[in-house]
């Protein structure tokens, strides 16, 4: 087999992507060519978390958009918000919240879990985007290309 | 024999044990003594771990909720001096949803959406062990072909598991070609998840007595593209094992011996990394072409070796099943209402074994306790984790593919 390096250059596995229109909440135009998330778990059934790791896959290629995922919410324009509370998370994710540099966005997903406390009850501020439904990760695409797509 | 579980039933203890496949409660209270994993699963929603430990310069470094290295809500206590990591024990009370509780007083059909929510990458698992358990308490046979496809959807499942975790062990050591292609494989897997169960993490596959699948799936096609994931899986495994600066990562890393591994009760791939031969899906029908994959050495690089056998036995026994299935009628028998009486529904997680415990009146859940194999994956990698430096973290944990939506439940 050949070496890392060949291996890589010789299978395309990137995909065209085409985004669904939704009407987004614009954050800046500032972010139209950048977009930097960092998703937070407030207590989901880990569906949600492994459609950010299908996000991250090569089929989707982010990088391209210039989408990345940081490490620290200090580094993000969007939270994504993953799941329904806990009781014990409610505190670590406004804390969170406060450690966001402005001007930034939330995005919910409540993944259509049966159980836990709404996002929507614990009154955020800059919420861009709110769903109930379990989001795929070519549809969390949609909704991050439509939000830096707003002038 | 293996201590699975301690429940409380009208204000008595009862102990859910495991002798071979053979599944029981029991209120022989001399069991408290007999295992030594009874405290850790009394204390499963608390602390799972070891003590503290105290002395010179030695801090609690607690790692969690929020981080960016592990993906969920949940708290590492980890006891070091700054260099050598000298306990660990875990908090998972951060993603505790007190499932079991909210299941009380429901109907079968809330009580199944509900195990499939407890951890969304094993519902077909936690789905399939609670229908077993109300099958056994209504004592109903199943036709060939739903026992087939529930195979396929509980092997489908095993197969983006294991992906994720080689793919997360790859990223951890910077292999970013290796990550790239897997992550490929684990997109194209869920993509299949689709096709054959209409939802990406198949919710909705297993129902009691009976399956759904989607009947416009074309079986053939499905084998087709199952079959070349698996050449380009053995091609990138087989080189990864020659990438010497990946395997030096995870060689000798968060060792786990036998004897540990059977006191505390770890199942699934963990165990059988350690050496020891136990897959209760030997027994099953549906498996015919399963080889029970194993290794000796209880590391990080044995855990994830099983693992990618397991692909590879997985992806065949899956293809086998499709070309068996004849036919996609009568896939749902009767309707499971008014059961009275309990019932215990297990089977093999991509994880480990996993066990449900439900009680019904007139078809409304009166008590359910579920087992899962993340509680004892936690205790071993706080045992494993010892001794060794806060870089190899992600070696460690990853490698035992536990998950705090599994153990908090």
């Amino acid at each position: 087999m050949k070496p890392w390096v060949f291996y890589g250059l010789s299978n395309r596995l990137t995909e065209r992507f085409r985004k669904k229109d939704d009407k987004i909440k614009g954050l800046s135009p500032a972010f139209r060519n950048s977009l930097h998330i960092f998703p937070i778990d407030v207590g989901n059934d880990n569906g949600l978390n492994f459609e950010m790791e299908a996000l991250q896959s090569s089929q989707y290629n982010i990088h391209r958009f210039g989408i990345f995922f940081t490490d620290s919410p200090r580094h993000a324009d969007i939270l994504l918000i993953l799941g329904r509370c806990t009781e014990k998370m409610v505190s670590p994710l406004k804390e969170t919240i406060n450690q966001l540099p402005s001007p930034y966005g939330i995005v919910v997903v409540e993944g259509g879990q049966p159980f836990g406390i709404k996002p929507k009850e614990l009154a955020l501020s800059n919420v861009l985007a709110y769903y109930e439904r379990h989001l795929s990760a070519d549809e969390v695409l949609s909704v991050l290309l439509n939000i830096m797509e707003v002038k | 024999m293996r201590l699975l579980g301690v429940f409380e039933e009208n204000e008595r203890e009862f102990f859910l044990l495991q002798d071979e496949d053979r599944f029981f409660k029991s209120d022989n209270q001399s069991y408290k003594d007999e295992f030594f994993n009874y405290n850790l699963i009394k204390n499963r929603d608390v602390l799972i771990g070891s003590e503290p430990v105290e002395g010179e310069g030695v801090f609690n470094f607690r790692y969690g909720p929020v981080t960016a290295g592990v993906k969920e809500a949940g708290v590492f206590n980890i006891y070091t001096y700054g260099e050598r990591i000298l306990s660990v024990n875990i908090d998972p009370s951060y993603k505790k949803r007190d499932i079991e509780r909210l299941m009380i007083k429901k109907s079968i059909d809330e009580g199944l959406k509900f195990a499939e929510f407890v951890c969304g990458n094993f519902a077909v698992s936690h789905a399939l062990a609670f229908c077993r358990a109300l099958e056994g308490c209504a004592k109903v046979d199943l036709p060939e072909n739903v026992i087939r496809l529930r195979v396929v959807a509980l092997e489908l499942e095993r197969l983006y598991n294991h992906v994720d975790v080689f793919l997360k062990l790859a990223r951890g050591a910077s292999q970013n070609v290796l990550t790239s292609h897997l992550s490929f494989i684990f997109e194209e897997l869920l993509r299949i998840n689709i096709d054959f169960g209409s939802n990406r993490f198949l919710k909705g596959v297993v129902v009691p007595d009976g399956v759904q699948v989607n009947k416009s799936a074309n079986f053939e096609d499905l084998s087709k593209r199952l079959k070349i994931l698996r050449d380009k899986f053995e091609e990138l495994y087989e080189h990864a094992l020659k990438s010497y600066n990946f395997i030096d990562r995870i060689h000798n890393t968060a060792l786990l011996s036998k004897e540990f591994a059977l006191e505390i009760g770890v199942t699934g791939p963990t165990l059988r990394a350690c050496g020891v031969d136990e897959d209760l899906r030997v027994k099953e029908k549906g498996y015919e072409r399963l080889s029970v994959a194993l290794e000796e050495d209880g590391d990080s690089l044995a855990r994830m070796e099983v693992r990618a056998k397991e692909f590879l036995n997985s992806l065949d026994v899956i293809v086998d099943n499709l070309n068996k299935v004849k036919s996609l009628d009568k896939l749902k028998g009767v309707d499971l209402k008014d059961l009275n009486g309990e019932g215990i529904g297990y089977n093999e997680s991509p994880s480990g074994l996993l066990v449900y415990y439900v009680r019904l009146n007139s078809g409304i859940l009166e008590n359910v306790y579920i087992s899962t194999p993340s509680v004892f994956g936690f205790k071993a990698f706080s045992e494993a984790f010892k001794g060794f430096i806060f870089t190899d973290f992600s070696f460690a944990f990853d490698s035992f593919g536990i998950h705090f939506a599994d153990c908090a439940r």
